[in-house]
C-alpha cells in the first residue's frame, strides 16, 4: 500500500558521501518524523523522495513501486517547504490551485477542491490576499493547503515549522498532527527540533552524519535509547553524563566516580570481567531526587542556578565537573529548592553506556 | 521662533554625529553640482540672443523665439519624428531582447557552455561605439561585406544598405541590440537568481514542466526588475544612441536617421547655433521628465513597483 521503503539509500555529492545507506520502511498512513542536528542528512534523504536529489545508490520504493528513475510530478507527493514556496505574485487561492492548474484539472474541480482546503485550514477569508499581507502561521498554512489540494499518496515536510515563533509553532504543530489524523496520508517529516519529533511522530528517526542511529516510537527512545547521542538528542533538558569506571566486587556491580560509587542495575554484556571499564552514567534531569543534607548515597552538590519554568524547575549544578541539570516540582514555591545540597538517583533509572563507543548497556530482558 | 531655533539645534546636532555619512556622499554631490547642475545655468541661453562675445548674462532675451524658429523648421520636425520612430522601435525589439536573452541563458544547464555563451554576448558592450559603427560598416558595405557577400551566394545584387533610408532603422535597432543586449541581460540575470529557488522545487514537485516553469514563476518574480528598467527606459526614450547615429547616418539617410540630437549636434556645434541647440535640447529634457515621471506614476499604480 502507499508506504514508503528506503533500502540502501545513499547520497554523494562528487566524491563526498553525505548519506551512507538508509534504510527505513514507512507504513502506510504512518507519521514518521526524521530528526537529528542540522547538517545530518535529513533534507537530503526527503528530497531523494521527493525526487528532488538523485539517488546515488539504493532503491526508494513508493506504493510498491520503485520511483528511483520516476519524476517528481509522477511520484504523486506533495512537499511542503521550510520558507513556504509560496509565490508572491499569486493569491492564496491562486497559489493553492497551483498544483491543479499545473495537471490542467477543470475550473470547477479547481474551485471546489480549493474551496474544500481553504475551509480545513482556516483560510476561506483570506483567498484573494497576496502572501505578502498574511501573517507567518497562516503563510504556513497556505502552504499546507497547497500539498493538501494534491491528494497525494505522501506528504514530505522540510522543517516546515522553523520560521515561525515558538507559539506558533506549538499551535500549527497540534494542527498538523490533527490534520494527519484527519486525512490519515503517509507523511514523513523533517526536523531538528526533538519536542516536535516526539508530538508529531508515530515513529522516530534519529539521524547522525548521514546514517540512522534508532528508530522508534517516542517513547521507546525516550526511555530506551540505543546509544548516548539518541539519549542526549532527546529529551529536553538533555540527559546528564557523568564519566565512570567499573568495580566488580562480589557479584554485584558498580560504578564509580570520584569519591562515589553507585551499584548498577543488571546489565546485559556487562559483568565482572567488566572490572576497570570506562563507561557513561546517563540520567534523565526528571529522573533525579533532592534532598537538603548529604548523607552516604547521596552526591553532595551546589547549586549554580534556579531557572523556574512555574510548576517546574531546572537546577543546574554540577557533578565531576561537568554540568548538571535536574528537574524538579516546585509546587509552587522556591524555597526549599533553594536549600537542596545533595542528588539522589534510583540505580534502575540509570543508562550505562560504553565509555568508548557510547552504546548502551541494556537490561538483559528488554533485549529478549 | 523657538520652533525654529530647535530645528536648527537638531540640525546641528545630527551633522555633528552623523558627518561621515554626509562626508561620503559628497563626492556624488560634487559631481552632481559641477557636471549636471552648473552647466544648467547656460540653459537660459534658449531663451536669448546667444552671443558668445556677450556671454550668457550679457545676451538679450527673446522669450519663445528660438522655439518658433524650431517648430518652423522641417528637419527640426523630422528629426523629433525619427527620435519617436527609433525609441518605439528601441523599446520594442531592443528592451525586451536582453530579458529573452536572460531567460534563454537560465535554461542553459551546462554551465561550461553558460559561461562561455555569456561572456561572448557581453564582448560587444566592451567595444567603443566607434569600433562597433566600423564594424557594422564594413560588413553591410556593398563591395566586401558578408552580408552582401552572403546575399550574392544567392544571387543577390549588392545592396547599398548605408545610404538607403529604409535600411538605416532595422540596422540601427540591430547594431544596438548586438552591442548592448548581453550587458543588460545582466540585471535580468541577476534578479532569476534572486528567485527563490524552493518556489521551483515546489513546481517541480507539483509537476510544472521548464516553460511552465519560466512563464509562471520567473517572469512574474522578474517583472518588478523588468518594470523599474522600463521606467528608466522611458525616462531615456529620447537619448537614441547618438553617436551610434552619427555614426552611422549619412546625408543620404538624414530622412530616416537624424534625429534631435544630431540635429542638436550639427545645429548647435557645427553651425555655431547655440541658443538654438539649446532650446532643442531644453525641449528634449522637457519631453523626457514628462515621460519618467507618467511612466512611474503608472508603474506605481499597477504593479506597486516603482523608482520612488
Ligand atoms: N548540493 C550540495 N552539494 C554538496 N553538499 C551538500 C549539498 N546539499 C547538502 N550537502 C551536504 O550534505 C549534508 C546534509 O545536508 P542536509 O540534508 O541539508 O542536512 P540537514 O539534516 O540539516 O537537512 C550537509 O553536510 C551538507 O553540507
Ligand atoms: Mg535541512
Amino acid at each position: 500500500m502507499s508506504g514508503v521503503t528506503l533500502e540502501k539509500i545513499v547520497k554523494s555529492y562528487g566524491k563526498i558521501e553525505v548519506v551512507h545507506g538508509i534504510d527505513l520502511v514507512v507504513a502506510e498512513k504512518e507519521f514518521v518524523v526524521l530528526v537529528g542536528p542540522s547538517g545530518c542528512g535529513k533534507s537530503t534523504t526527503l528530497r531523494m523522495v521527493a525526487g528532488l536529489e538523485e539517488i546515488s545508490a539504493g532503491r526508494i520504493t513508493i506504493d510498491d513501486r520503485v520511483v528511483n528513475e520516476v519524476a517528481p510530478k509522477d511520484r504523486d507527493v506533495a512537499m511542503v517547504f521550510q520558507n513556504y514556496a509560496l509565490y508572491p505574485h499569486l493569491n492564496v487561492k491562486e497559489n493553492i490551485a497551483f498544483g491543479l492548474r499545473i495537471r490542467k484539472e477543470s475550473k470547477a474541480n479547481i474551485e471546489k477542491q480549493v474551496a474544500e482546503v481553504a475551509e480545513i485550514l482556516g483560510l476561506t477569508e483570506y483567498l484573494e490576499r497576496r502572501p505578502a499581507d498574511l501573517s507567518g502561521g497562516q503563510r504556513q498554512r497556505v502552504a499546507m493547503g497547497r500539498a493538501i489540494v494534491r491528494h497525494p499518496k505522501v506528504f514530505l515536510f522540510d522543517e516546515p515549522l522553523s520560521n515561525l515563533d515558538a507559539k506558533l509553532r506549538t499551535q500549527m504543530r497540534a494542527e498538523i498532527k490533527r490534520l494527519h489524523k484527519r486525512l490519515g496520508v503517509t507523511s514523513i517529516y523533517v526536523t531538528h527540533d526533538q519536542v516536535e519529533a516526539m508530538t508529531l511522530a508515530d515513529r522516530i528517526v534519529v539521524m547522525c552524519d548521514g546514517r540512522i542511529e534508532q528508530v522508534g516510537t517516542p517513547m521507546d527512545l525516550f526511555n530506551h535509547p540505543k546509544n548516548l547521542f539518541v539519549a542526549s538528542f532527546i529529551g529536553s533538558p538533555p540527559m546528564n553524563q557523568i564519566q565512570a569506571e567499573v568495580e566488580a566486587s562480589g557479584d554485584k556491580l558498580f560504578a564509580k566516580f570520584g569519591a562515589h560509587r553507585l551499584e548498577l542495575p543488571m546489565l546485559h554484556e556487562l559483568g565482572a570481567n567488566d572490572h576497570g571499564r570506562k563507561v557513561t552514567l546517563g540520567i534523565r534531569p526528571e529522573h533525579i531526587m533532592t534532598q537538603a543534607d548529604p548523607d552516604t548515597d547521596a552526591i553532595e552538590v551546589e547549586l549554580d542556578l534556579i531557572e523556574t519554568l512555574g510548576s517546574e524547575a531546572l537546577l543546574h549544578t554540577t557533578v565531576m565537573g561537568k554540568p548538571f541539570v535536574v528537574k524538579t516540582e516546585t509546587r509552587g514555591d522556591l524555597s526549599h529548592l533553594e536549600n537542596v545540597r545533595a542528588l539522589h538517583f534510583k540505580p534502575d533509572m540509570l543508562k550505562v553506556f560504553d565509555g568508548v563507543n557510547g552504546d548502551v548497556f541494556d537490561h538483559p530482558e528488554r533485549l529478549k | 521662533m523657538a520652533n525654529l531655533s530647535d530645528k536648527s539645534r537638531w540640525l546641528l546636532r545630527h551633522f555633528r554625529r552623523e558627518w561621515q555619512i554626509y562626508l561620503m556622499l559628497a563626492p556624488a554631490v560634487i559631481w552632481f553640482l559641477t557636471f549636471l547642475y552648473t552647466p544648467m545655468y547656460g540653459l537660459q541661453v534658449a531663451f536669448k540672443d546667444y552671443s558668445i562675445f556677450k556671454g550668457v548674462a550679457g545676451s538679450p532675451w527673446i522669450g519663445f523665439e528660438h522655439f518658433q524658429t524650431l517648430f518652423d523648421n522641417d528637419d527640426f520636425i523630422r528629426s523629433l519624428k525619427n527620435t519617436a520612430i527609433l525609441s518605439a522601435y528601441n523599446l520594442l525589439f531592443a528592451f525586451p531582447a536582453p530579458i529573452i536573452l536572460a531567460l534563454m541563458f537560465n535554461e542553459i544547464l551546462n554551465q561550461w557552455y553558460k559561461k562561455g555563451a555569456q561572456t561572448i554576448v557581453y564582448l560587444p558592450h566592451f567595444i567603443s561605439t566607434v569600433i562597433l559603427a566600423g564594424i557594422v560598416l564594413t560588413a553591410f558595405s556593398p563591395s566586401a561585406g558578408i552580408v552582401n557577400t552572403v546575399l550574392g551566394w544567392f544571387g543577390v545584387d549588392p545592396i547599398y544598405f548605408m545610404s538607403k533610408p529604409e535600411w538605416f532603422r532595422p540596422i540601427f535597432i540591430g547594431s544596438g541590440i548586438w552591442q548592448e543586449a548581453g550587458f543588460s541581460s545582466i540585471v535580468f540575470l541577476a534578479a532569476i537568481a534572486g528567485v527563490n529557488p524552493s518556489l521551483y522545487e515546489s513546481a517541480v514537485v507539483d509537476g510544472a514542466s521548464r516553460w511552465q516553469m519560466m512563464w509562471k514563476i520567473t517572469i512574474p518574480s522578474i517583472l518588478p526588475t523588468i518594470l523599474i528598467m522600463l521606467i528608466i527606459r522611458i525616462g531615456n526614450l529620447l537619448e537614441v544612441s547618438f553617436e551610434l547615429v552619427l555614426l552611422l547616418y549619412q546625408p543620404a539617410t538624414y530622412v530616416t536617421a537624424d534625429v534631435v540630437n544630431t540635429f542638436i549636434y550639427r545645429q548647435g556645434i557645427q553651425s555655431g547655433q547655440y541658443d538654438l541647440a539649446a532650446a532643442a535640447g531644453l525641449f528634449n529634457a522637457v519631453v523626457a521628465f514628462i515621460l519618467v515621471m507618467t511612466a512611474n506614476a503608472l508603474s506605481k499604480r499597477f504593479s506597486r513597483t516603482s523608482l520612488w
